[in-house]
């Protein structure tokens, strides 16, 4: 299964600039064409593209949606176990595990690259323990 | 819909520079699952009888476990397999760290290699490429530093694993590394990798890890993770050497429950057994010959478990891990930083050799793990070395001029250093003790501590029989993680598999040291099982605290969308198992050839200490092990009849 992209692209890139797994090849200003051996599905390329290209693996056209509002990772430290799962689910590296929590000596995983996160969800789906919600930001803050 | 596996595997041939992806049938992991099994399974018929470890027909692999990355916990184990050039036979090591994910998350179950490179290469899987590229410059250098490089060149994001100078010069007791020091130290595979001018495996792919049924995976992960979180606080880590001395007083003994022990693990890690061991006749003590008469508590109080902690900046977690027994340790002098020490090593380098000199274990750890060569056979062979001197064998013209003294730590260290640089001495002791002992001759034989060639690790067959007779009987001899009468208590199979016997909640200690038919049925339990554990990626230690409550079976099945029983699990152990037995007949090893040396299994008997008097009945336990199994009593060959109720061809 795969995310495909449909004729209306515009070649501006935007995708391939962002797909974590080099799935997308096309140069500028013609249609963008991803390798289904190499798409993970998250998403990223539907909710960056402007042009509504982007077919999602179910054959849904994807909407845009503004980088401000992707949804981030909250984490629930009470529920967390350390496992470290999250870290290696999440295929941009934005994560990592902090040092010691005080008298904890384990430590917890945090959003070290916010810029990185495409908001796939995928850290949260692997949590074995559901520690990680996904939420808006501004929801986030409040 | 997912099944917890790849489906595939890749084979990169070195002496070529081509790579060849291989789609390995949905059956095939029915019968093997992933992991060593289906390892065994490809190695088995690839790999043609007699051919020279070190040779290009050796197959190397790394593999992940089959419920790497699917939402199961304790699951990080990754394996490296091939045949040992240390034993001559079935040889494998696994590590944890977080390497293990990322051979999936490159698309593999496994990643194997044939032929030799005629240059040092490393191979980079990542960003839709797969190359072998060129690393001369990376040859001479440590596992951390070239560790370090590698994340330089391909991204921090990336996973390494990568031999030391150990394995670059072929010492039999090297080992392959992980995340900066951490060791698939066992059966001499970095030996292998480093025939195979192979330096490293740099993976960075985000593949998937396809599952069939993730809610129901997170349902048996939060009773899992609940059990780990349990934590009452704990006696400072100076009165452990009470608790093993009340232990070895004591007539009678409780069944263990994993529950303790994951306390211990979780509060100090596996140094919290330092002197529980060395007290209770668990940690064999100079060179085997001693006692905790020899290293009491004034002794290993320098090696008790707070002394690892008050350093010990982090916790390290395994990937997927809920316990986190490993740490980051402060350290001062030549090295900022080390890998907590584990209790294998620091007894290997310490109560064996008599050493109470923490910051040199410390050190040494450091160094052999930066060397990439198994801590466990290094004190082994230390140990084995002294006693030569100490009886006149070697001759101080023969140590470089070291005074190999019993205690002697600066001569424990230069003796280390010179093993890893293969220098004078170092030299003749860097592939092991049997191999040294040969050379050496005049009887040193007799303190050659290995079964096939492997040393023994620091659990004494003399206080729990079990240990001395897997040493001696698995395919993969001479090590502590494959089964004991403990760990048989501590897996608590019975409560999933009905045809096993529970172990009595409360015993007489005498009933251990007898070789009755319930015992063949334990050992060939914890074999089958460990076969499963090795097949699915699975920490021992998760292990141990009890099927029920690191479910594996449960996982296995939810992973898979299989429908398999528990006794349908412990058949595909059995298989492995008899497969790996098998591929050893097929190069031609006598398995009566890997019974342990005599003096650890209490030939003569220990006069006193902990283990006095005690002779473990070896003959007799590996004849009921190898009927149980249905392999001949009298040889250990596994019959045909055996052969083909298991499907192997
Ligand atoms: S869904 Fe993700 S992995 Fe697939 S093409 Fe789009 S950005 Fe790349
Ligand atoms: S949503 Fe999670 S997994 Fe995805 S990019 Fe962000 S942090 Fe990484
Ligand atoms: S996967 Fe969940 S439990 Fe594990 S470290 Fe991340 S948030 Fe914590």
């Amino acid at each position: 299964m795969s995310y495909t992209i449909i004729e209306v692209c515009n070649g501006c890139g935007a995708c391939k600039r962002l797909c974590p797994a080099n799935a997308i090849s096309g140069t500028q200003k013609s249609l963008h064409v991803i390798d289904g051996s190499l798409c993970i599905e998250c998403g990223a390329c539907g909710r960056v593209c402007p042009k509504q290209a982007v077919k999602d693996s179910l054959g849904r056209i994807c909407t845009a949606v503004k980088k401000s509002e992707w949804e981030k990772p909250v984490f629930d430290h009470k529920k967390c176990n350390s496992c470290v799962i999250c870290i290696d689910a999440c295929p941009t590296g934005c994560l990592a595990m902090s040092g010691a929590m005080g008298k904890d000596k384990h430590g917890k995983p945090y959003m070290k690259d916010d810029k990185a996160c495409i908001g796939c969800g995928f850290c949260a789906a692997e949590c074995p323990v559901d520690a990680i919600t996904m939420a808006k930001p501004a929801a986030k803050a409040a | 819909m997912g099944k917890g596996y790849m489906g595939k595997v890749l084979f990169v041939d070195l002496s070529k520079g081509d790579f060849k992806e291989e789609t390995i049938p949905d059956e095939v992991y029915e019968k093997y699952l992933s992991g060593t099994g289906l390892a065994a399974y490809l190695l088995y018929n690839r790999i043609p009888a007699g051919a020279d470890a070190l040779g290009p027909e050796n197959i190397f692999g790394l593999m992940s476990g089959l419920l790497t990355g699917t939402g199961s916990l304790f699951t990080g184990r990754w394996m490296a397999v091939g045949k040992s050039p240390l034993t001559g036979g079935w040889g494998d090591a696994n590590c944890g760290g977080q390497f293990s994910p990322a051979i999936k998350r490159a698309g593999y179950d496994g990643i194997l290699f044939t032929g030799i490179s005629e240059k040092p290469v490393y191979l980079y899987i990542g960003e839709g490429k797969m190359e072998l590229r060129d690393a001369s410059g990376l040859w001479g250098k440590d596992a951390v530093e070239t560790e370090e490089m590698l994340l330089e060149e391909c991204g921090h994001d990336a996973k390494v694993a990568c031999i030391g100078p150990a394995g670059e010069k072929l010492s039999l007791i090297a080992g392959i590394c992980n995340d900066k020091g951490r060791i698939a130290a066992r059966s001499g595979l970095g030996a292998v990798m480093g025939s195979k001018k192979l330096k490293a495996v740099v993976l960075d792919g985000c593949r998937r890890i396809p599952v069939a049924d993730r809610d129901e995976m997170k349902n048996l992960s939060k009773i899992c993770s609940k059990w780990v979180g349990m934590q009452p606080p704990f006696v400072p880590g100076n009165m452990t050497g009470f608790i093993g001395a009340f232990m070895r007083i004591l007539p009678t003994q409780m069944a263990q429950d994993g529950m303790l022990y994951k306390v211990m693990l979780r509060k100090w890690g596996t140094v919290s057994m330092n002197q529980v061991s060395a007290e209770m006749g668990d940690s064999p003590i100079k060179n085997w010959s001693g006692s905790n008469k020899d290293f009491g508590m004034s002794k290993s109080k320098y090696v008790n478990p707070d002394v690892y902690t008050d350093c010990e900046m982090v916790k390290y977690h395994c990937y997927s891990c809920p316990l986190g027994c490993g740490g980051i340790c402060k350290m001062t002098g030549k090295f900022s930083e080390t890998h907590k020490p584990e209790y294998e090593s620091v007894l290997a380098l310490g109560g064996l050799c008599m050493n109470e000199d923490s910051d040199s274990i410390f050190y040494m750890n450091e160094l052999l793990n930066r060397a990439g060569m198994d801590t466990i056979s290094a004190g082994g062979t230390a140990a084995f070395a002294i006693e030569c001197y100490e009886r006149g064998i070697l001759t101080k013209d023969e140590t470089d001029g070291l005074e190999l003294k019993w205690g002697n730590t600066a001569a424990i260290v230069s003796l280390i250093e010179k093993m890893i640089k293969r220098e004078g001495i170092g030299d003749l002791l860097a592939d092991g003790s049997k191999v040294a002992s040969q050379k050496i001759g005049k009887g040193s034989e007799r303190y050659a501590i290995h079964a096939g060639g492997q040393e023994l690790a620091m659990h004494d067959g003399r206080g729990d029989p079990g240990f001395g007779l897997h040493y001696s009987v698995d395919p993969t001899p001479g090590r502590h993680t494959i089964g004991a009468w403990l760990y048989y208590e501590m897996f608590q199979l019975w409560k999933k598999v009905k045809s096993l016997p529970a172990v009595k909640p409360l015993y007489h200690k005498d009933a251990k040291y007898k070789a009755d038919e319930e015992k063949a049925i334990w050992s060939n339990a914890c074999s089958k099982f460990m076969n499963v554990l090795n097949g699915s990626g699975v920490c021992m230690f998760g292990a141990f605290i009890g099927i029920k409550r690191t479910p594996t079976f449960d996982w296995l099945n939810a992973a898979t969308g299989w429908n398999k029983s528990p006794e349908d699990y412990m058949e595909i152990g059995e298989r492995i198992q008899t497969l790996k037995q098998q591929f050893n007949i097929k190069h031609g090893i006598e398995p009566k050839s890997f019974k342990a040396n005599d003096r650890s299994l209490g030939i003569p008997p220990l006069l006193e200490g902990a283990n006095k008097g005690r002779t473990v009945e070896i003959d007799k336990l590996m004849k009921d092990y190898w009927t149980a199994f249905g392999w001949d009593p009298e040889t250990g060959k596994p019959k045909g009849e055996t052969l083909a109720k298991l499907g192997i061809e």
